[in-house]
This record gives C-alpha cells, structure tokens and sequence, in this order.
C-alpha cells in the first residue's frame, strides 16, 4: 500500500432506504475501481451475514478502501464506510457518519424518500457531511426523476440540479459518482501531527484473534506495535495487527489522520472497544476523546427461556458468545416461578431482539419461549423511591405508587396519501398524539405522532406496512418519559397467575385488552383433559374470562383400506407441535401464547 | 461397557414380511355420502349402461395390476375388496378379479374373503353369486337405523332396505357378516343412538364396526359443519356415545377387539388384523394402500392417473418407485396401529423391531398414562383400556411420537 497524503483521501458513506440498491451500488464502486474483481465478486458484498442477506437489510457495518485514478490524474483513496440500514441501530449509524466528510444520498427514482433515509441525512447534515444526491434506478420504466428530485428539494432541502442519474445495476452513472466524491466531497483536516485520535465505528468478535476493530483516524498516527489505549473503557493493549480493509484485510504497518483501517489486539469482547469509544495512544493520550460516545441503551426488554430446561446452560453459554459481538445485548439472569430458569434480556429494538432470537435458535440450535417485549417504565413510589421496571411482573402493587411513567417516542410516517386516514386511525388506537401532517410532492405526506414506545413496540411497525400495502416508511426516536394511568394486567391459567404473560396497560384500554388476551390464549392453548379457566385481572378484579372445555376423546377413527399415511401425519403434526410447548403446572402451553398480547 | 444400539439389529419377521392379505378397492358408487372422501366415481342411478362399461374398465385394470405384482411364495390368507360400493360389481366381474388373484398369488382353501355391500344394491341372486365364486364374509353399510339419519348422510338406502339385506344374507347362508354403524351424526342425539344400538343388537351380527363421524375437510359435511358444533353433537356426547356402544356391545357378548370393532369370538376379522399387527398386505385399484417389501404406496386416486399408472407398472414389470419405510418409521407404526387392538402391544414382539433403549424410553413415556389407568401393563403386554383409554389414544400416541421422533 503507498502512502496517500491526506488531502487525497475521500471518506463517504451511502445514505439508503432498504432496497433503494445501496449495496449494489457498493459492489459497482468496488468493481469499477478495481478493489474487488468481477470474478470474486459474490452478490452484495458488503452483507457478509446470512441473515442480512436474507432479509436484504445491512445489519452490521463494513468498509472498504478504494484505489482511484480521477480524471485530473491523480491517485485518491476512498474510503466506504458502510451504514447499517435500521432505526435500532441509529446510534451506530450516527458514528459511521462522524467517521466521513461526505455522504450519497441515494433514492430509487421510481419511489422517492423514506423516512429512514430522512432520519440519516438529518444524521449526516448534524455531523457537516456533504451530501451528494443520487437518483438510483434509473433505467426503471416507473423512474420520475423530477418527481423526486422535487420531493428531496421540498423534504431535505438539498439542491439537486445536481443530482446524479444512475442505475447501479445496469452501470449507468457510477463514473460520475466516483468523480464527485472526489470533487464534492472535502478531504479530511491534517491533523497527522496530533495526538492519535481514531473513531471506533464498528468492531466484531473473531474467534481466533479477539475482536477486530474497525477506526477512522481522526488525527495523529497509530503504528502496529503500539500500545494504545480505549478512552471510554480505559482499558489498554498492544497492535498485533494493523490493516486496511479492501474490502478484505491487508496488514499495514501504519495509518495516520483521514485513513480508515482494522486493529487486531487481543481484546476479549467488543464491549471494551465499543463503536464511538476513541483509541488514543496511552504513552503519548490525547486530552480528550471525541464526541459523541454513548453507552448502549437497551430499550426493549424480554425474557428467554428454554422449552427445555436442560438447555438453560446451553442458552447462557450462547448468550455470552453474542455478547462478545454485540455490546447492546444485555441479559442477566431471571427465575419465574412459571417458566423456571431464563434470561430477562435487554435490545435496542424489535429487529435487534428478532435478530438475537433468530440467531440462537438457528446458530445455537436452541428452542425457546420469548415473552412479549416489554420497555422500561419509571415508577415512583410512595417513599420517593424511583424504579425502573422492565419486567411487567416486578411492577410493585398500587399502593405502593405514587406514579408510573413510561417512554415516549416521536414518529415520522412518509406514506402515499391514500393510506394516511387508516395510518392515523392505527396511530391513534396506540394512544398516538397527532403532531404534524405535511403534503410533499405528489400524493406523498408524512405524518408525526407521538406515541408511547410501548405501543410501538409491538406490531406497530407490521401493521403500518400491512395498512399502506409495504408503502410507507417510519422512524422514531425517543423523545422522553410521561406520566400515565397504567395499570397491570394478570393472567391467570388455572388458577395460578402466569408471570410471563403479565403486561403493563393503558387504564382505558384495560378491558379491552384484557378480554382479547384470554380470548387469544384460549385459541391458542390446546384442550386439556380438564377445563382450564384462563382469566385476566386488574389487582384482584377480574376484568376477563375464559374458559378451555376440556377434551373428552381424542381418537383416530378408522384405518380405512390399510392407509395409514394420513393418521400418521396428523399424529406427527401434534408430536411437533407438542415439543413447542412449555409446562405452566399441569397446563402444557404453546411458544406463541406468550406472545399472543402483541396479536391482539 | 457403554451398549450401542447399534449392537441391536432390527428385523421384522419373515411371516410379517411376506404378504398374505390383499386389498381390492372398487371406486364405484351411485351417490356420494356426504362424509365421504374416498376415491370414488359416481355412477348415478343408471346402473346398467354406462356404469357396466365403467366397471368393465376398473376391472379389466385392476387384472393387469395383479398380474404385473411380483408374487411370494405364501399363498393369501384373506381378501378384503372395499369400496366404494363393490356390490356394484357383477359376479362376473368378481370372479375376473379374484381368479386373476389365485392365478398370480393363489387363494388358500380356508381363506377370508370379504366383501363390503350396501343396502339396495344387491338381490339374492347375485349374493348368492358372490358366494359361489368365494366371498365367505360381507360387511354390509348400514351406518344408521334411523331413515331421518340415513337420509341426512346422503345414504340410498331406508332402514327397510337394511332388514332385507340382512334376510337375504341370512337366506344365502353366509354365517360371517358385519354390520357399520356410524355416531355422532347431524342432530344424533343419546337416544337415538341407544336406539340404533338397541337395533342392531336385535339383529344380532357376528361382527360390527362403530365409527365415530369424522368430518373430512373435503366433504359436504366439512363444508357444512363445524366438529363439535351443533347440529352435530358435541365432544362430550360423543365420548359418552362411544362408552355406550361399548357397554351395550360388550354385554351383549361382544369383544370389544379393536378401537372400532366388535365381534362375536370367533368372527373378528382377519384382514383388517394385518394392518393392526403392521403386518404386509397387497393393494390393488384406484386409491388403494400397500405394504409390501416394507414400501408402503398409495395409488392414484383419479381414474385416469391410475391406469397411466397400470400402464407403466405392466411395462416397469411391478416395480414400484417409493422410499423403503426406515426402522423408526416401521416402530412408529406398529405402535400407532398396535394400541387400536385391544389386545395391544407384545413387548417382547416389540423388542424385535427395536433396541432395549428404546423400549425403556417407550415404558417411561407410557408412565404417567398408566397412573392415569388409560394403559394396562400386564405381563409382557401393553394396551390401552377401554374405553377410556381407547378415547385417548391419540394423547398417548402423541406422546409416543413426540419422544420417538
């Protein structure tokens, strides 16, 4: 690698809905400058992981160095920084942000801006990135490009007289691309005689060397062998290894001020060297680290528990080896007298725990009961006392509470239209408060609400794309906490009340709620040899009640003419479906009961 | 010394292996009831044209499938030709199939030969013609006593049509029949099942098979009717309907043999004991199930599929293109099939289709339900009771699957 000054380095990421052709935009620019050559070149190369590809969405972030030869002859390198692509995770977002001078803005020219797109330009123009409007897709028969190049005008303000045309599928556009970052976009300050400042922007666990962290040297130089130190976790090593990323890992000896690379330094988990934390050099320490670190804050909460209890041990070994990859999962120990022995784990968001969940069922082979998320309330209590309550069933009794509070958050729909009446309906059945509704070009409107996270949580997010037909997108963040009539709602199975299946409710909706709930687990839960009476109650009233008949026969009639073929899969089903179920005293119910508040 | 199971072989025996029942299905019927989903085509009620050639056809068929099945050298013990309404066939038309059976695999001496029949489909004449080429046992499709009943399953035949079947089965001399009964019928109610009961008891049959109504999804009832929903009576009258007929049944001298079936000692029937002993057996015609060289296959069940398939299996000299049916699968089977007689499982039987450890697993699996008093261990014997546990058989074969699979 030949050293490049600093005035000829180009760090940029690629702003992106899900779907607009980010990563296939990626794999263009890598292709067209040599990085990567075609015959290596595996779909997407930037989602290395299985399960990013399968739901087309980045989740971890990569980078890539690039080789450029622009029109003027020189040589430039640029720098890739890759984002991740999901509101859970706007905070990692906002680092690989802070870790570039520019930024394309790339929209799918037959659809137009979403509100994630939006919510990561607002990132990047916080952060003094400039941004480089590009119409994807060009070659689409449904492109408008005026439309939305209008729509980009009128939404993020940004001049597109500009804007470039471009398909990064068919090729079309991507020299010009190449030439703007050169132009647009500013080098990074010189600042290679400072101290060593390098922004951590993402980081992952490798079994064989420890976590690789990925930086952006903001100033100074950093060489293999040094012994740096991390400034938020203070916690110091030495450079075994020092690279850039291209995309794959090639060891360098030293990088200085503008260069992105990877660190190896046997470090033992990713939270000791977590995404925003700064790596100074601990014989000669900068004065202050950068900006912007923030520890993870998990806001959605729930319990693991193993269908199985033998697998306890198998599921906290698991649970470790995420968390060496993953700082924002949290998780310590819970016991419930229903469920026996599990993990109350805690998540950035629904995608995150779906993420989680996924993996240790598939990666670790593991079958478990995830209860309904919860978020954290804050409940004052009589003496003063302030909790934070992530578990519905720790909520201390009424007469202890002075108040509860739980977590709001602000959210901004962009939908066509048409579906804005059945998108405020669903807004306000979530005890949403309407803030804002502005028309931009042609049919599109956002929408902003405010509405308590807890309702969001839920299937909010299925139930805004399943309303707009996949057409609207949304994006919220956390606004703060209100104080509100919530209540706790109990069920009973049997008789005995099933801590799992507890949730925390608006008063209003209480009943409603309530009911709904007993009438889903009485679908849910198979019939028993005896009734089961399933009942829901606010304290010691109770608001709800079902009751499960109990199963007098379960015969196969006849084998008629020998074929046995069809008894026997009904047989196989109900064994499947038998080892999915979880022991609450005599009543045998199903995984999907302990989430059956979220389908209500 | 750790035991691997592998040290266990498992081998059915020979005698279970070697195929001596067969099974001939007969699609024809004039009407379809409306809890009916087998393969059937509907003749209407102009028999003699249309539907002689038709039967010519399946018949002519069915003769190439047998003569293209590879034989064994044990000759068939029983028959069973279902339907469908196999009284549609002529004596002619019998005889085709069953001398093309004794060419290929001969008919021992003694051998069941079964025959179902239904209420206004046959004469005198033509039961005796029956007789005469070899059926030696009918079972004849009564399913109610009640024509209000009758005529709510879609049935032809009145409780009038029943009573003569019967004399004339009596007047032909064949001392083996059986009668079906189906409950849990559209607005049946305790009574009149006590009724139907009480009916068929005067009849005094050596045999009897008692159905419960099973809504088919694909049916008239399973479009019309919800399961356990009024107008068709609820669980718990069902249940008590099968306590019933197994009370009256067995007081009237009756074993209580098989889940469904009924029989006077002496008079159970030895076919459908081949499947319950997961025994093999040949199929043969439209829809029909076999179970030879441990394949089990399923014909087609559309006419035309099934001669195509005659046709390639006549050229492919009886080959028949299905996964061998592995050990476990084998286990699962005799388990499922075995806990229907009453007689249940021999463990040492069991021992030899699988390894101790699995019969440890089973035993323990089976525990709770054998406090519950649904399973009897005696001696070297494992078998549900009955009724209660007969009722619940699928809640002990579900655990059952569950920890074996």
């Amino acid at each position: 690698m030949t050293d490049v000054p600093v005035s000829r380095i180009r760090n940029f990421s690629i702003i992106a809905h899900i779907d607009h052709g980010k990563s296939t935009l990626a794999d263009r620019l890598l292709q067209t400058t040599g990085t990567v050559n075609a015959r290596d070149m595996k779909e997407q190369f930037l989602d290395s992981m299985d399960l990013e590809r399968e739901r087309g969405i980045t989740i971890k972030l990569q980078a890539a160095r690039m080789n450029y030869t622009a029109r003027d002859g020189e040589q430039y390198v640029l720098n890739l920084i890759d984002t991740p692509g999901h509101v859970d995770f706007s905070y990692e977002v906002s680092r690989s942000l802070a870790a570039c001078e520019g930024a394309l803005l790339v929209v799918d020219a037959s659809q137009g801006v979403e509100a994630q797109t939006l919510a990561n330009v607002y990132l990047a123009l916080e952060n003094n990135l400039e941004i480089i409007p590009v119409l994807n897709k060009i070659d689409l028969p449904g492109a408008e490009p005026e439309r939305v190049k209008g729509e980009i005008e009128e939404i993020v303000g940004l001049d597109c007289s500009g804007a470039i045309l471009a398909s990064a599928k068919e090729g079309i556009g991507i020299d010009e691309i190449l030439e703007s970052i050169v132009y647009l976009v500013p080098p990074p300050a010189d600042t290679t005689q400072e101290p060593l400042r390098a922004l951590i922007f993402d980081s992952y666990y490798d079994p064989y060397r420890g976590v690789i962290v990925y930086f952006r040297v903001m100033d100074g130089t950093v060489k293999k062998g040094d012994r740096i130190k991390l400034m938020a976790s203070r916690k110091e090593y030495e450079i075994d290894e020092l690279g850039i990323l291209s995309p794959n890992q090639i060891q360098v000896n030293e990088l200085h001020a503008g260069e992105v690379g990877y660190i190896a330094a046997a470090i033992k988990s990713v939270e000791d060297a977590r995404v925003g934390d700064t790596i100074t050099l601990a014989a000669a320490q900068a004065k202050e680290p950068l900006p912007g670190y923030t520890e993870a804050k998990p806001m959605v909460f729930c319990g693991l528990f193993p269908t199985d209890a033998d697998q306890f041990e198998d599921l906290r070994e698991a649970l470790e080896k995420l968390r060496l990859n993953d700082a924002a999962l949290q998780y310590e120990p819970e016991t419930s007298s229903a469920m026996g022995f599990g993990f109350r784990c805690g998540f950035l968001g629904l995608l995150h725990m779906e993420i989680v969940q996924e993996r240790l069922e598939r990666e670790y082979d593991l079958d478990l009961i995830t209860t309904a998320p919860s978020v954290i309330y804050r409940v004052t209590k009589i003496d003063g006392e302030i909790l934070e309550i992530d578990n519905p069933s720790t909520l201390p009794d009424p007469q202890y509470r002075e108040k509860i509070e739980e977590p709001y958050v602000k959210v901004d729909i962009i939908t066509p239209e048409e579906y804005v009446g059945t998108l405020m309906e669903l807004s306000q059945n979530r005890r949403g408060q309407f803030k804002d509704m502005k028309y931009l070009t042609q049919g599109r409107t956002t929408l902003t609400y405010e509405l308590p996270l807890a309702e969001v949580v839920t299937d909010f997010f299925d139930q805004m794309k399943s309303r707009s037909r996949g057409y609207a997108s949304m994006e919220y963040h956390l606004i703060g906490y209100r104080e509100n009539p919530l209540v706790k709602l109990d069920v009973m199975i049997n008789g005995d009340p099933v801590d799992p299946l507890a949730t925390i409710v608006h008063r209003d909706k209480a009943y409603y709620v309530g009911k709904a709930l007993v009438e889903k687990l009485k679908e849910l839960i198979p019939r028993h040899q005896f009734k089961i009476p399933i009942q829901a109650a606010i304290g010691s009233r109770i608001v709800a009640s079902e009751s499960i008949p109990a199963l007098r026969k379960d015969v196969l009639a006849k084998c008629y003419g020998g074929d046995i073929s069809r008894k026997k899969k009904l047989l196989q089903k109900q064994a499947k479906g038998k080892k999915r179920l979880k022991a609450i005293g005599t009543v045998d119910v199903p995984q999907e009961a302990f989430m059956a508040v979220l389908k209500l | 010394m750790a035991l691997s199971p592998t040290n266990f072989t498992s081998h059915s025996s020979i005698a279970a292996a070697t195929p001596t029942a067969a099974y001939v299905h007969i699609p024809f019927c004039r009407r379809r009831c409306f809890y009916c989903d087998f393969p059937v085509s509907i003749l209407g009620d102009h028999r003699e044209a249309i539907s002689r050639a038709q039967c010519a056809n399946i018949v002519e068929a069915l003769c190439a499938e047998i003569t293209a099945t590879p034989r064994f050298n044990q000759p068939l013990q029983t028959i069973f030709f279902g339907g469908g309404t196999p009284s549609l066939l002529s004596v002619h038309q019998l005889e085709q199939v069953l001398t093309a059976i004794d060419r290929q695999f001969s008919i021992a001496t003694n051998a069941e030969i079964s025959l179902e029949i239904d209420p206004d489909t046959f004469d005198r004449s033509q039961l005796q013609g029956y007789k005469s080429v070899g059926v030696n046992r009918v079972s004849l499709g009564v399913q109610s006593l009640d024509d209000n009943l009758l005529r709510a399953c879609g049935r032809t035949h009145t409780p009038e049509d029943v009573y003569q079947a019967i004399e004339m089965i009596r007047a032909v001399g064949m001392s083996s029949f059986s009668l079906d009964l189906i409950s849990g019928l559209p607005n049946q109610s305790i009574e009149q099942w006590e009724t139907s009961l009480k009916g068929v008891i005067t009849i005094d049959p050596p045999h009897l098979s008692v159905y419960d109504l099973v809504l088919e999804p694909v049916t008239a009832f399973g479009r019309q009717y919800r399961p356990g929903e009024s107008p068709l009576p609820d669980d718990e009258t069902t249940a008590q309907m099968y306590r019933l007929a197994q009370q009256m049944l067995t007081n009237a001298g009756y074993e209580h043999y098989e889940i469904c079936n009924y029989a006077k000692p002496g008079y159970q029937c030895l076919h459908n004991r081949v499947y319950w002993e997961n025994r093999s057996y040949f199929g043969f015609g439209m829809g029909a199930a076999s179970y030879v060289n441990q394949q089990r296959f399923t014909r087609p069940r559309k006419r035309n599929e099934y001669f195509n398939w005659v046709k390639n299996y006549v050229v492919n000299g009886g080959a028949i293109d299905c996964p061998i049916t592995p050990s476990e699968e084998q286990l699962l089977d005799t388990l499922m099939l075995g806990f229907r007689l009453a007689e249940g499982l021999n463990l040492e039987r069991l021992g030899d289709r699988t390894d101790p450890f699995t019969i440890t697993k089973i035993l323990k699996t089976l525990q709770p339900y054998e406090q519950q008093g649904w399973l009897i261990r005696d001696q070297d014997c494992l078998r549900l009771s009955d009724p209660e546990g007969f009722l619940f058989s699928n809640v002990v074969l579900t655990a059952l699957f569950e920890k074996l699979s």
